[in-house]
């Protein structure tokens, strides 16, 4: 992890992780240089190194992903992330967890909606395959990163508004984008959330954003807290997207033509949404990664009780009925020699 | 629960209550309109109406919360396990006053002092709860729920006994089967109802907040208030009828022996264990279930309620068809099994499967009214009839307290661990 690296000043932010596997280098280049985005790239040696001169970025790169964001209220102007003033994420850094924080307010809020608050990515990356503690506990490889985009004390411009963020990918065109919900029976470590989406690229080598359809209304998410989320809408986005100087930089000016843009609103809040207004706080959560998304599988804890549960109930009845069978047969056994 | 203990009554009520109560005196020369007679059959029939809905109000109340589920977490701002515990503080003062009921009615207060008292403990009991709401207190609102709980079961005795004294002889099974209609009849209305009085209440006071709650649990109460009137007019009809037909006050005749406990044997031991974990796994999803709905089946708020509903309008008209069935053909432990297995696919199917949850909850219903006709008689067989009365108190109270105790715990369950596992944890009971 490493911040600015080969520059010597916090005015602008841009943070390297790599993840280094046997044969392979993952690049997640974070930075809040116009619109907050992230560059992905996946390279093929365990060398590989990122060399920036600020213009130009990487030498070998087969693929590609990146993501561009816009935040917007339904009914009202958006707020451009590209317009937003953001903090130095120098003193967020925490090497230990792997963790750091994008903060912003907007350079100009006529509305003074931001007065109190802030918008933050707060990006984490991971050592190990394992699970976060808090909600919505998504589950993580080494290879992946965990974006939780935080709306923290922001006043909403309407009485029943709703945030709706926007999300947008630059591909090398070819790469076919899909937006998959797929409903879970499994809600274990997401308690009442059933719904997980992928948006990811087809084939599988590309990158791929994962998460679980709700976002958190408290700093210690709790089940209660959930704030519903919606996703809507996979488009091929053809509009121009807010400045962002890395997607620029890694993708040229072929963006829209020779890479296709596509774009994802998500919206927080349900049909009683009024958790928002109450608590001021929001947090939803994304894993961000390459290749296969990591699934839920059933634990250990809830298998071995339906073993024990369901098996023993079975077995009793099993061994029961075979008892019976055998006496049965003793009892025929016994009748013969009158016969 | 409260209508368990009716049904408990209603399906064993002429073995527990026929041997008294006072035969009635037919020496009455004057001749009254038919609707003032006590011995002709439009006054009975008004008699029956009221005893119906002398139940109605405290069944409708009991299920407003998990009508208001989503609601009442999101307006008292707490977890599942506190809101399980509204529940949990009904059931405490059942695990003790499963024994005195019918001692109270029939020593201490007679029946229709009785009903009236209960029927005010029900009232001031659903008021402190809608108050504990409007004044954002949850621990008044728990209170509320504790005082509700003593009137609550109470009642259903009375009303069993008022049924016993009025209606002994031919007809009474058929009245302890409208009775026990009538209670489910109230719990339906309270789960469709509720949500929508809600949002209009909401309308009407333009935002949402403890205040809302609290006022639509006041609407709530007036059902209440409704059967306490109606314990009073039926208090004022029966004394009226005991002037006239010199007939004797009812009494449940119902004798708890504590020390017949020691004497109980392994069987009647196995039936308590199968109905506290049955009725564990039914009522607590029953309280739990409509987030359940609406978030894994996508169901929209009165869906979920109508399906929540569905076990309880599935049993009013199957409970008497079973009950008939399994007297016709006995063989109880058979049927018992096979409401078992049947709840356990169920919850299986609940718990696995994305398959129209309509299926697995009418399947549930039908266990559920299987269950008990075949469950509650199975106890006079194994015990002598002198015993009874404790056998019944017992696994009534054994019943409130595994409930209290399982509702916390699926509150808990489903806070850290989500639904998957409660289900688990349900098809474990069952089992």
């Amino acid at each position: 992890m490493q911040y600015n690296p080969g520059w010597n000043n916090s005015s602008v932010n841009l943070l390297h992780v790599r993840a280094v596997g046997p044969s392979d280098t993952l690049h997640y280049i974070w930075s809040s240089i116009g619109a907050p985005a992230v560059l992905l790239v996946a390279t093929e040696s365990r060398t590989s190194s990122l060399g920036i001169n600020w213009t130009q970025l990487l030498s070998s790169a087969p693929a590609g992903y990146s993501e561009a964001q816009t935040l917007e209220e339904l009914f009202y102007p958006t707020y451009d992330l590209s317009d937003f003033s953001w903090d130095s994420v120098n003193h967020t850094l925490n090497h230990t967890a792997l963790m750091a924080e994008f903060t912003g307010t907007p350079a100009a809020d006529p509305s003074g909606s931001f007065s109190n608050g802030s918008l933050a990515f707060r990006v984490t990356a991971y050592e190990a395959s394992g699970r976060d503690r808090p909600l919505p506990s998504l589950l993580h490889t080494a290879n992946s990163s965990k974006v939780e985009f935080v709306l923290a004390g922001v006043a909403p411009r309407g009485n029943s508004s709703q945030f709706v963020l926007e999300v947008a990918t630059v591909e090398e065109t070819g790469v076919v984008q899909k937006l998959r919900s797929a409903r879970s029976i499994d809600d274990e470590y997401t308690p009442t959330i059933f719904e997980v989406s992928h948006w990811g690229g087809r084939p599988s080598m590309s990158g791929f954003l994962q998460w679980k359809a709700t976002a958190y209304g408290s700093q210690t998410p709790r089940r209660e807290d959930n704030i519903q989320c919606r996703s809507r809408g996979l488009q091929a986005a053809n509009w121009t997207l807010p400045v962002s100087s890395v997607v620029r930089a890694y993708f040229g000016e072929g963006v829209g033509s020779t890479y296709t843009v596509s774009a994802i609103n998500i919206s927080f809040g349900g049909e009683d949404g009024k958790v928002y207004q109450e608590k001021r706080y929001l947090s939803w959560s994304a894993l961000l990664g390459f290749g296969q998304p990591p699934k839920d599988t059933f634990s250990p804890l809830v298998i071995s009780i339906m073993a024990v549960a369901l098996g023993t109930p079975m077995g009793m009845l099993l061994v029961g009925s075979c008892l019976v069978l055998l006496a049965q047969r003793k009892r025929y056994s016994e009748y013969e020699p009158i016969n | 629960v409260a209508a368990m203990a009716e049904e408990e009554r209603a399906l064993l009520g002429p073995a527990g209550g026929d041997d008294d109560g006072g035969g009635g005196s037919l020496g009455s020369p004057r001749a009254l309109p038919a609707v003032c007679d006590p011995r002709r059959l439009p006054h009975r029939l008004l008699v029956l109406t009221l005893m119906c809905f002398l139940g109605f109000g405290s069944c409708f109340c009991y299920d407003n919360p998990a009508a208001l589920q989503t609601q009442v977490q999101r307006d008292m701002k707490v977890n599942t396990a506190q809101f399980m515990a509204l529940y949990a503080w009904y059931s405490w003062p059942n695990v003790v006053l499963c024994f005195f009921g019918g001692f109270l009615i029939d020593r201490v207060f007679g029946i229709r002092l009785g009903t009236v008292i209960f029927s005010i403990f029900v009232c001031v009991g659903q008021v402190i709860f809608a108050l504990g709401a409007l004044l954002n207190t949850f621990w008044l609102m728990d209170m509320g729920r504790f005082i509700f709980g003593i009137g609550g079961e109470s009642l259903a005795v009375a009303q069993n006994t008022y049924a016993v004294s009025w209606f002994k002889g031919k007809e009474l099974n058929l009245v302890f089967g409208l009775q026990l209609s009538m209670a489910r009849i109230g719990s339906t209305v309270n789960m469709n109802i509720m949500g929508w009085i809600y949002s209009r209440v909401r309308d009407l006071l333009g935002y949402t907040g403890p205040s809302t709650l609290g006022l639509t649990l006041m609407i709530g109460g007036l059902t209440c208030l409704f059967s306490l009137a109606c314990a009073l007019i039926l208090a004022y009809l029966d004394k009226r009828a005991e002037k006239l037909l010199c007939k004797e006050q009812g009494k449940t005749g119902e004798v708890i022996k504590l020390t017949d406990v020691k004497d109980f044997s392994l069987s009647l031991w196995l039936i308590f264990v199968i109905c506290v974990c049955y009725y564990a796994a039914v009522f607590p999803f029953i309280g739990l279930g409509k987030v359940f709905f609406i978030e894994k089946f996508k169901f929209s708020s009165q869906e979920a309620s109508a399906i929540n509903s569905i076990v309880y309008i599935i049993s009013v008209p199957m409970s008497p068809v079973f009950g008939l069935l399994v007297d016709k053909l006995g063989k109880n432990i058979i049927w018992v099994l096979c409401a078992v297995v049947t709840t356990l696919a169920s919850h299986v199917m609940l718990a696995f499967t994305f398959w129209n949850p309509w299926i697995a909850m009418c399947l549930l219903g039908v266990a559920y009214s299987l269950l008990a006709c075949a469950l509650w008689p199975m106890v006079a067989f194994v015990v002598p009839e002198h015993q009874l009365g404790t056998a019944y108190g017992f696994m009534q109270s054994i019943q409130n307290l595994g409930l209290a105790i399982i509702a916390i715990a699926a509150g808990m369950i489903l806070d850290t661990r989500g639904y998957l596992f409660l289900e688990v944890f349900f098809s474990a009971c069952v089992c």
